[in-house]
């Protein structure tokens, strides 16, 4: 597998990874799981259909299974190459070039399957497959009817589930209540424990014939699935074949923990025997109505709290959940941990203060109420590990979302959320990456929304229009992308370094570069060039691309100009201009910067503008004395006329007794 | 308290030896009216311009007197030769200051001092005011350079 920066100035299409070639004429969306698809041709495929999965920007693809995943598995459409390219309009896209499947989706259309075919071509490919990706530490999280391919009489394949955040496409039916919940890009990487609970609903719906739950909403279907219980409220009283009907009871567990792992999977007969029946939950004589939504025990209890903000912060901070909980469900102790998470506030804090403390205590009562619950924040229900994709979302989308992602960060909530829930969270890591957030968002020095969520999404685009229409995932192909947009861009109206480009140059490198990625904010980097935007440039072509630059040297070089005027010497200015001008025909930053800055001749050319001040204010002083000195002169005029006309007089006298004397 | 001394005005000194320098003057003209009448009698009529300007020049040192003085003291060499030649009497110095000549020349000679006690000043102001002016344009030639060179760096222009 191989990744390679998108080639400037070359003609024709990209390669994807050097080797892949797409053709845009030949659609295979029905193969891409929900993203657009392509055909792809390249050197390994021997045969082999290729097909190239277009991921979107907005969608980053998932970096951690890309660069975990890089042998093949069987029965999964693993990643051959990745890299980014070209939309079919000539928008910023990448690609995945994975393996085209064999034979058409399962929905296309659902059909009744026998037991054993269940088994043999569906359960046990899919159980090895998984199996598979949870010994890399890897999942699948898009296991669904039109992601799952099967040729009949062969093995069914699990699709690419690689180009978009996980679970993103899932529809609720497939997804545990505790991941549908959440919004759809936040619902994390999960555990092989999600798959294996899809992998559950696609046996039932291939068992039943149909859908279960047709035509109704997400919220139902979460609804329902709490309040019944998964495997009843998707199989009611509808006959499934015993086996399957036994499997798939554990595989649709509420808890992950009771879902068979994937490798007991392959062996169903054993599977079956496996039996971890949760505590029924207590269910209280009357409901407890929150908003539209009835709770008749603590988990649907969590999920209406969850559901409708408003009225459950009402319920809750008014003391009807407590007394509900104490009265209604007779569980006491649960009713005196809700109690305290609520009442954990700022007395006396302001309005804003008290609105995060209400929206902490509301998630820490979810929490408590219900332990398998996600982490919720004013109606944003996600799971920590899928922060990053649904901030990249959220910045394209629902400003509300960012708003109280945001927040969460600001305030470390996840730590707080699990040390709620410590059996269910590893609470020192969660607690350390909360801090990381926090401190990514906050940095004094390069901190910032755009810093965290580059950061969090290691493939998220530079979002630079100047980079408009390439793909820049990495600090190593960003020279590349500068010199192609400096032979587009207005060079002497746009500044080669934007504000989102600094921000994506700071996720993306060291931290020592923190103190000139502040500074060139500080110098609100797309409007004015400094020398601190110079130096990240110089950095970056040293670090990440040793050729020349020549287009974005010159870029720097017309933008040189206020750098340049920091120079006092008129003279040194005009020749240190053209000294730009001809090293950025070589295309170097470096030898730009070090004529800009150069220390000690800016030591020398400070100390000769202190002498031409001082000679200067000496000039000024000596004209001001000429042009007030006429007196003194007229003085000085009438003492010497005086003296001199004397002086002719003595001489004549002289010479007059000389001539006397002389005869 | 300290011991207080009392310092005499600065003037008094100057003040003082000019009038013993005039005491002195007195006695020189006074010993010479006594004991060369006729040579007075010529120079006071030949040097009477300069007795003139020196009544009239108040300006200290007199400097106008001094070169009008010196000047008709030149045009009086030759006369008082001439008296000395013929028996230094009153008799000689009448036939010389019937000569209008003579005394047409020692009093031109005075005219000539005065004139450029006058004149001598103003041509000196014009020679200073050249030379200052000469200064200014060099100094406004090297502040226009300081100031191309320096000019943006924050210099202030004139």
């Amino acid at each position: 597998m191989a990744s390679a920066p998108i080639p400037s100035g070359q003609a024709g299409p990209p390669l994807i990874g050097g080797l892949y070639s797409i053709d845009f004429g030949r659609r295979m969306d029905w193969a891409g799981g929900g993203l657009p698809a392509f055909g792809a041709s390249g050197p390994a495929a021997a045969g082999l259909p290729l097909m190239a999965v277009q991921a979107t920007p907005r969608y980053p693809p998932r970096a951690a299974v890309l660069t975990a995943l890089t042998v093949p598995l069987d029965g999964v459409l693993g990643p051959l190459a990745h890299g980014p390219g070209r939309g079919a309009g000539g928008e910023a896209a990448y690609y995945l070039i994975c393996p085209a499947p064999a034979g058409p989706p399962l929905g296309a259309p659902v059909r009744a399957w026998n037991e054993a075919a269940l088994l043999e071509e569906v359960l046990r490919p899919a159980a090895t497959a998984l199996q598979q990706l949870d010994s890399l530490g890897l999942t699948h999280r898009a296991i669904r009817l039109d992601n799952v391919f099967h040729v009949p009489g062969q093995p069914v394949e699990l699709g690419a589930a690689w180009a978009a955040p996980p679970a993103l496409r899932q529809p609720a039916l497939f997804e545990p209540p505790y991941s549908a919940m959440c919004i759809p890009s936040g619902r994390g990487d999960g555990a092989i424990a999600d798959d294996v609970y899809a992998l559950g609903v696609l046996l039932v719906v291939l068992a039943l014939g149909r859908l279960p739950l047709d035509g109704q909403s997400d919220a139902a279907i979460i609804r329902r699935k709490l309040a019944m219980g998964s495997f009843t409220a998707l199989v009611g009283d509808q006959r499934l074949p015993p086996l399957i009907a036994d499997l798939v009871r554990g595989m649709l567990a509420e808890d992950p923990e009771h879902r068979p792992h994937p490798s007991l999977l392959l062996s169903p007969v054993t599977a079956r025997t496996r039996r971890l029946a949760a505590r029924p939950a207590r269910r209280a004589q009357r409901p407890l109505v929150i908003g539209e939504t009835e709770a008749w025990d603590a988990r649907t209890l969590a999920y209406a709290l969850a559901a409708e903000p408003d009225p459950g912060g009402q319920a809750l901070h008014g003391g009807a959940v407590v007394h509900w909980v104490r009265r209604g469900l007779g569980d006491s102790a649960l009713a005196a941990r809700v109690d305290d998470a609520v009442r954990h506030r700022h007395a006396g804090a302001e309005d804003e203060q008290r609105s995060s403390a209400a929206a902490g205590g509301a998630m820490r009562a979810i929490a408590v109420l219900d332990p398998l619950a996600p982490l919720v924040w004013r109606s944003t229900a996600l799971w920590p590990d899928g922060l990053g994709t649904a901030l990249a979302d959220a910045q394209a989308g629902d400003q509300a979302v960012l708003g109280a992602l945001t927040e969460m960060v600001n305030l470390e909530s996840a730590g707080s959320w699990a040390s709620v829930r410590p059996e269910r969270s590893d609470t020192d890591t969660l607690r350390s990456a909360a801090r990381a957030q926090r401190g990514w968002l906050l940095g004094r020095n390069a901190g910032g929304l755009a810093r965290l969520t580059y950061s969090l999404n290691p493939l998220l685009p530079c979002a630079s229009p100047l980079l408009a229409g390439c793909w820049v995932a990495g600090l190593a192909e960003l020279p590349a992308a500068l010199e192609a947009a400096s032979w587009t861009a207005d060079r002497q109206k746009v500044a080669p370094l934007d504000g989102p480009t600094v921000d994506f140059m700071a996720a993306r490198s060291e931290r020592r570069l923190d103190v000139d990625v502040a500074d060139a904010r500080e110098a609100d980097a797309g409007i004015q060039f400094g020398t601190a935007q110079f130096r990240l440039l110089a950095h970056l072509q040293a670090r990440h691309h040793p050729a020349p630059l020549p287009g974005l040297a010159a870029w720097v070089a017309a933008h040189s100009g206020p750098l340049i005027d920091g120079w006092e010497s008129r003279s040194r200015r005009t020749a240190i201009a053209a000294h730009l001008q001809e090293l950025a025909q070589t295309g170097y930053l470096a030898p730009m910067l070090s004529v800009i800055e150069d220390p000690p001749g800016r030591s020398a050319d400070s100390a000769a503008a202190q002498r031409a001040a001082e000679e200067l204010a000496r000039i000024d002083a000596e004209l001001a004395e000429i042009a007030s000195g006429g007196p003194a002169r007229e003085e000085a005029a009438i003492r010497f006329g005086q003296e001199i006309a004397a002086g002719i007089g003595l001489t004549a006298l002289a010479a007059v007794l000389v001539a006397a004397a002389l005869g | 308290m300290g011991k207080r001394t009392s310092k005499p005005p600065r003037a008094a000194a100057p003040a003082g030896r000019e009038r013993s320098l005039a005491w002195l003057q007195g006695l020189v003209v006074g010993a010479l009216v006594t004991l060369a009448t006729s040579t007075a009698l010529l120079l006071a009529v030949l040097l009477a311009p300069a007795m003139v300007a020196f009544v009239f020049d108040r300006a200290p040192g007199r400097p106008v007197a001094r070169s009008v003085a010196l000047c008709g003291m030149a045009a009086c060499v030759g006369p008082e030769l001439a008296l000395w030649g013929v028996g230094h009497d009153l008799a000689a110095v009448a036939g010389l200051l019937a000569d209008l000549w003579t005394v047409g020349v020692a009093w031109t000679a005075c005219a000539a001092g005065w004139l450029m006690a006058e004149l001598a000043p103003i041509g000196m102001r014009a020679v200073l005011d050249a030379l200052g002016l000469a200064r200014a344009a060099r100094l406004r030639s090297g502040r226009a350079k300081l100031a191309e060179e320096w000019g943006s760096g924050g210099l202030p222009d004139q």
